[in-house]
């Protein structure tokens, strides 16, 4: 399986939080950039971690909506501190507009978009994408009218369209069925694979579907007798065979893997 | 049989017609026992307040009275809902926030010892009753409103940033085209206010007639079949305005029809 490591897409630099306690400490880790010949590789890394570790912190200072105390978040080829905005979030209640209509939320995410294209092409992008993810019976309907599964694809791609590379999706096969999961990692594979820079950060408790979608993982966990939760280790899925693979779930190695990290955290 | 159970078993649903039915045979009960045993009281049986309302509907003046008092009334509604708007609105920009929690507390001022300040900043009798109907619906109003944005899930604000919406884009797109739909709600909810104050500020000044000046003079007479006519015909116009207004909303806002998820 030949592939390489390029630029760094994302780094993350002694990041800090707490409130009246510390929530993170120390956050390091770097994503880059994987080319595979022949093919447009996005990427697809997990955040790890149990309940209540500060996770969803972590995925709002990631995205830029808050500010952590010290540290900093830089995104892109150029490096530049991180913008609310620039990066794209599904969050886990999949938060639409409900006062509009699918289509009409999908058209709000182009209006301010990076992508330039009349509104006819916006239109036709739209339905093409509704296509592709099985939406498209569904562009006239209030968000309200639609199962959890089609509002998360509905929230995905409202994302995918403002243009953002960058997508958080914070606990993405949370309440969801075995069928549903599959469903949403196909989804999920095809978005990455959109292009080449496409970068989606899942932030989970899930450790079997994380570690089974991604290339990478980092696990947020608390160190013994310190305070807040920082990375305590990075798995490179890729090196240990275990990415790209779509029956990974039934390597004996991997199960061996996903038992140990839910030991770990 | 079955239905006559459910009626009587605690936290079941009835649903459609038999709780038209539930509605219509109990109305119908308590004005069956009102018209049998209060034939002899004080007050008017229900054959009597029917007579009186086919009276007083068939009177000429009728329909100025009703005119005057729903032109009173939208006009009052109109303007209270543009200030009150104005006011929730602006309570998102800090320097405003002040004013709008000062016009909340204002629920608290009574207007009968307000009739007089009033009095000498209006032109006459109108403005007098239009500027105290306003005031007495504003706070309301406000409260109503502002409880709606400060219920607004946090996670909306943050998707407006994802979208690349500036605070101004969040704020058109999430306080207000987004809460339309509340708003008419509050609406409706606060014409019943405005309705009912109407017969209260009506009395303040009686040459532009209304329904609350015949209400008066009916009590000043103690003519209480009258009374109740027009407290009938008030019911009446503010359950069907409710209607009304429920009906328009859901035409406007359709998605407000579905069920919100649990």
């Amino acid at each position: 399986m030949k592939y390489s490591k390029n630029e760094v897409l994302v780094s993350v630099e002694q990041v800090n939080l707490s409130y009246d306690k510390q929530i993170l400490r120390d956050v390091n880790f770097q994503i880059h950039n994987i080319v595979r010949p022949g093919l447009s590789q996005g990427q697809v890394i997990s955040l790890i971690g149990r309940s209540g570790i500060g996770k969803t912190q972590l995925f709002k200072i990631l995205a830029g909506l808050i500010e952590p105390n010290s540290g900093s978040v830089r995104i892109g080829l150029d490096q530049h501190p991180v913008v609310a905005g620039e990066v794209g979030i599904v969050a886990q209640n999949y938060i639409l507009f409900n006062h509009r209509t699918v289509h009409e939320n999908l058209r709000l995410a182009m209006k301010h978009s990076s992508i330039t294209i009349d509104d006819k092409q916006k239109d036709q992008l739209i339905v093409e994408y509704a296509q592709k993810f099985d939406l498209a019976e569904h562009l006239k309907k209030y968000p309200l009218q639609l199962s959890g599964g089609q509002r998360q694809r509905a929230s995905i791609i409202q994302q995918v369209l403002t243009g953002n590379k960058f997508i958080l999706l914070d606990e993405p096969f949370s309440g969801l069925d075995a069928l549903m999961i599959d469903r949403v990692m196909e989804l999920l594979i095809q978005i990455s694979t959109l292009d080449e820079l496409n970068t989606l950060v899942i932030v989970s408790h899930d450790v079997e579907n994380s570690l089974a979608i991604s290339d990478t993982a980092f696990i947020l966990a608390r160190e013994k007798d310190k305070p807040g939760a920082t990375i305590t280790e990075t798995l490179d899925l890729i090196e240990m065979g275990m990415a790209w693979n779509p029956h990974i779930r039934e390597d004996a190695n991997f199960q061996h893997l996903v038992a140990q990290i839910k030991h770990k955290i | 049989m079955n239905i006559v159970k459910k009626v009587f078993h605690p936290l079941t649903q009835i649903k459609g017609r038999t709780s038209i039915a539930l509605i219509a045979v109990e109305a119908a009960a308590a004005l069956l026992l009102w018209e049998i045993f209060g034939s002899n009281g004080l007050i008017p049986t229900p054959s009597k307040i029917i007579a009186s309302v086919f009276r007083i509907i068939t009177t000429e003046s009728f329909i100025d009275n009703l005119f005057s008092s729903l032109s009173l009334t939208m006009t009052g509604m109109g303007i209270s809902i543009l200030i009150a708007l104005v006011v929730s609105y602006l309570a998102l920009i800090p320097f405003f926030a002040p004013v709008a929690k000062f016009v909340v507390k204002c629920r608290y001022l009574t207007l009968t010892g307000l009739i007089f300040l009033f009095t000498l900043l209006t032109q006459d009798g109108h403005q007098l009753k239009l500027s105290l109907l306003i005031f007495g619906i504003v706070p309301f109003f406000v409260t109503s409103l502002l409880s709606i944005i400060e219920s607004i899930n946090s996670q909306e604000y943050e998707l407006c940033k994802t979208l690349r919406m500036n605070n101004w884009q969040t704020m058109l797109e999430v306080v207000i085209i987004g809460r339309l739909d509340q708003v008419f709600e509050v609406m409706r909810q606060n014409f019943a206010i405005a309705w009912m104050m109407i017969t209260m500020v009506e009395g303040l000044s009686m040459s532009e007639g209304g329904l609350g000046t015949l209400l008066i003079k009916s009590n000043k007479y103690i003519d209480l079949a009258t009374v109740f006519a027009i407290l009938v015909i008030i019911f009446a116009l503010g359950i069907f305005f409710d209607y009304l207004l429920r009906n328009i909303r859901l035409w406007l806002f359709p998605y407000t029809k579905i069920q919100v998820r649990k």
